[in-house]
């Protein structure tokens, strides 16, 4: 499939499902994928059973700017559906990151100190921030599929006009 | 169809640096629980060095008893961007306001405080530009007159941006001011020149709000004054 130049919101809805790493210049539009959850606050989870991996979406690194600084919990800290873990600063702004479920870290993506960007060119690969072993496997419930992100983000986005 | 954007203007004239970030604290929460709309002080405060989250105590100069000696105070905050200094005859406006409502990040929110102080330079003749990739502000040539330093939490902000009407330049020798140590400070007096008689404050001020509320597209705005408020947010 040929990669177009789009304006995010038209290109959300082809629902990419590839996330190579690309430079920064060629990212024009949003990508979700598909075996992800979401949370209403832009962060994502890949859930493996035993372990969740969380980060931080497209759609948030693209409208946070890049990233010059992350700060992340310890591991053994418990962290809460909906409370933030950690944060992330870019533009002279600090934002706060939520978890998009409970449980407890088992390890964090020390790459981040050294290299915050990797949030902004990778956000679902090389850009995940902690590893968490879930506590409550119905905290998925209540997080959004691919489809309904994208519909979200939209719906978001389209309040600045 | 959109309604109005409703924002309501606290003036509180000045305000020591703790009292407002308590006031800052309580206010997000309750935005953040939807028990009030968007809300912005206006204010100055007195000498008052701070750094941000990633506490980059290198960039102040001098120890912290040297700094209490000349009569200033230094804080820790949680926001975003490096060593600044606040003190009388400076702007400020903290905007409390939910980022997520009006369907902007970060990185737009920034940009529309820039503009917000670049507008306001227009006003007096003074062409201010936002500044390059890391140097986030507004400067006028190399000499930087306004600046940024941003929290957001649940996608409410707090703190927000400070605009050099004509505070007192030689406190800031004292820092590498935002981390950036080959730039200037400046001042609106300074750039209009020194024999240019300036309005009150008090209508600077209340140009930076009008600035504000245009760029945020807010239609319906409410003033109150709170010169006299607490932290607790009564009077």
């Amino acid at each position: 499939m040929a990669l177009r130049m789009w304006a995010s919101s038209t290109a959300n809805a082809l629902r990419l499902s590839t996330c190579a790493s690309k430079s920064p210049a060629f990212r024009a539009f949003s990508t979700v994928l598909d075996d992800l959850k979401y949370a209403s606050s832009h962060e994502w989870v890949k859930h493996d059973g035993h372990v969740a991996t969380i980060g931080i979406t497209d759609h948030a690194q693209d409208h946070l700017g890049e990233l010059v600084f992350v700060e992340l919990p310890e591991p053994g800290k418990e962290v809460k559906q909906g409370t933030g873990f950690g944060a992330v600063e870019s533009v002279k702004a600090t934002s706060d990151v939520n978890s998009p479920i409970s449980g407890e870290v088992i390890e964090i993506n020390s790459k981040l100190a050294d290299s915050p960007g990797l949030i902004n060119t990778s956000p679902y690969e090389e850009g995940w921030m902690i590893k968490v072993k879930p506590s409550n496997p119905s905290d998925l419930a209540n997080l959004m599929g691919s489809k309904d992100y994208i519909k979200f983000c939209e719906e978001e986005d389209a309040a600045a006009h | 169809m959109r309604g109005p954007r409703s924002i309501e203007i606290w003036k509180m004239g000045a305000v020591n640096y703790l009292e407002a970030l308590k006031l800052q604290e309580k206010l997000a929460s309750d935005r953040k629980t939807h028990k009030i709309k968007d809300t912005s002080l206006s204010l100055q405060h007195p000498p008052t060095f701070t750094l941000g989250k990633r506490r980059t105590v290198h960039n102040v100069l001098v120890s912290e008893a040297e700094l209490k000696a000349m009569g200033a105070e230094l804080h820790y905050t949680e926001r975003g961007g490096d060593a600044t200094f606040h003190g009388p005859h400076q702007a400020i406006l903290y905007p409390i306001i939910s980022l997520r409502d009006i369907g902007i990040g970060a990185r737009k929110y920034v940009e529309n405080l820039e503009s917000t102080m670049i507008e306001l330079a227009s006003l007096y003749g003074v062409k201010a530009r936002a500044g390059e990739t890391g140097e986030t502000g507004v400067w006028v040539g190399r000499r930087k007159i306004g600046a940024i330093g941003v929290r957001i939490s649940s996608g409410v902000t707090s703190h927000g941006l400070a605009f050099n009407i004509d505070p007192d330049l030689n406190y800031f020798k004292h820092i590498v001011p935002c981390g950036i140590p080959d730039k200037e400070v400046t001042s609106l007096q300074k750039e209009v020149g020194l024999g240019q008689k300036l309005p009150s404050e008090q209508v600077i001020h209340e140009q930076l709000v009008s600035c504000f509320t245009k760029i945020f597209g807010y239609t319906d705005i409410t003033w109150r004054d709170k010169t006299s408020v607490s932290s607790d947010g009564h009077e």
